[in-house]
């Protein structure tokens, strides 16, 4: 495996009893990389994300993270994944912690990080997502929902991953708060944090993603540059969602 | 006509109140325990695989589905003995009442650890936590506070039930106040006045209980109906 590819996921299939969601899909990402994952409901986008961390355990295929295969039993799973930052549509913050004892629990009780350091590691990630210090000590019900994704980006940030999945992070969210939680997204892709993301906001994916993948039925019909998947595809199908979501969302930036 | 009969009852009122002091040690013994072994049950009815979830249905079947009668028997006569240690009745009273406690509340844990979101768990895991501690850590402190009302349910059951231990003759305030009748020869005082005890305790506990549900609520959650 190259040295700079972070991810690989290798035909992996997923069924739910007779429900084929994921018939083989296959891709890698590069270190810095940010690659943006659409398509309709039911495609199997969200099934695919949750493989890749073992949330969800695939049926078939291999997954690797820089050089160790998850999908291999004999990995301890838990040491994985606190490498790989895991941002959920719904934020899944947890909800009898502040918002900077949410960022630390991760650093205190995972990575046994000594309370000075753990403190300092999530202070330091909650600037990062501009989450200032008047909300630190907020509960996530006092927070609203672009403040609650940006906690939870810290979250995921303040445990120095590999890579960050973020799972549909804008869908939940009031439509006024969605352009704060791109921006810092948009940002920390500049900043060279590795990304996969799962979105219909094609204006994000046209301006920081280095790749675009349309998924479709559970396989992944088409990718390339998001300017050639989103104006130029190759597949009719594709063609018509982008038609339908640019109807929807326009090329909010 | 029942006040012409207070002056009889009244050199008897402390030595009836005395026995608060024995309700209160079944009522926090059996709760206690209660807690220690129902929180375990309902982490093994939630997450446990199917054979522990056979097990413990048994047991919370067992003790929610006997008379505490026949079980305050059993033990005392019948279990501890055949063990090879016969524990006093007060003792046994705590030990049976927290077994018994336990499946009530191992019920009121499991409503609430699964009224506890999915996504909850799933965020745990997703940072690296194994199942206990995401267990530890995420679900239990929430499931807890959510557990509380139930819980105070629970005490309000629990001081009548303590009044049932007169059969093992635990000087509670009840096996008090039957002794009360016997010496008196009065009928319905006493067993009002005790009546009334009972209501200024449950008023009493449960008001801490309340307090207590306030007081670790999560600033910004919505309470229903408030």
């Amino acid at each position: 495996m190259s040295r700079d590819i972070v991810l690989k996921a290798e035909d992996i299939h997923k069924s739910y009893g007779s429900l084929k969601v994921l018939k083989g899909v296959s891709f890698e990402i590069k270190k810095g990389e940010t690659k943006v994952i659409a398509g309709p409901s039911g495609a199997g986008k969200s099934t695919l994300l949750r493989c890749l961390n073992l949330l969800t355990k695939p049926d078939k295929g291999r997954v690797w993270l820089e050089d160790i295969e998850l999908t291999n039993p004999s990995v301890n799973i838990n040491k994985i994944r606190q490498k790989i930052g895991f941002v959920f549509q719904e934020f899944n913050l947890f909800h009898h912690l502040t918002a900077l004892d949410n960022v630390m629990i991760g650093l205190r009780k995972v990575k046994k990080l000594p309370k000075e350091e753990a403190l300092r590691r999530a202070k330091e990630a909650l600037l990062t997502v501009h989450i200032t210090e008047d909300l630190w000590h907020k509960y996530p019900a006092q927070l609203s929902g672009g403040q609650k994704q940006r906690v939870a980006i810290a979250r995921a940030l303040a445990m120095d991953p590999v890579i960050i999945l973020y799972d549909e992070p804008t869908s939940a969210l009031d439509p006024q708060l969605v352009g704060e939680v791109l921006q810092v997204m948009k940002e920390l892709a500049r900043s060279g944090v590795t990304g996969l993301v799962v979105t219909h906001e094609i204006g994000f994916a046209l301006e920081v993603a280095d790749e675009m993948m349309f998924m479709y039925d559970g396989r992944i019909l088409e990718k390339g540059p998001p300017k050639e998947v989103v104006f130029n595809p190759k597949h009719e199908i594709t063609r018509k969602f982008f038609e339908q979501v640019g109807r929807l969302y326009g090329e909010r930036r | 006509m029942y006040l012409e009969q207070l002056p009889m009852l009244a050199p008897y009122i402390p030595f009836i109140l005395e026995g608060t002091i024995w309700t209160y040690s079944l009522v926090g013994g059996g709760l206690g325990l209660g807690f220690l072994i129902g929180v375990p049950i309902a982490i093994g009815q939630v997450y446990g695989g199917r054979i522990i979830k056979g097990i413990l249905d048994v047991y919370v079947w067992f003790f929610r589905g006997v008379p505490l009668i026949v079980q305050l028997f059993l033990f005392y006569w019948g279990v501890f003995p055949a063990m090879g240690f016969k524990l006093p009745a007060l003792a046994t009273s705590i030990v049976v009442l927290g077994l018994r406690s336990g499946a009530y509340q191992s019920q009121i844990f499991r409503g609430a650890i699964e009224s506890v979101e999915e996504g909850q768990m799933l965020a745990a895991r997703a940072i690296g936590m194994s199942k206990a501690q995401a267990i530890i850590h995420i679900v239990i402190p929430q499931a807890l506070r959510i557990a509380i009302p139930g819980w105070t349910n629970e005490y309000a059951i629990l001081l009548k039930d303590s009044a049932i231990c007169f059969v093992l003759g635990v000087m509670e305030v009840l096996t008090r106040t039957k002794y009360v009748v016997s010496a008196t020869g009065l009928a319905l005082l006493p067993y009002l006045f005790a009546g009334i005890h009972f209501l200024i305790l449950t008023y009493g506990g449960t008001k801490i209980f309340n307090i207590l549900y306030e007081k670790v609520h999560i600033p910004g959650l919505v309470k229903r109906g408030m």
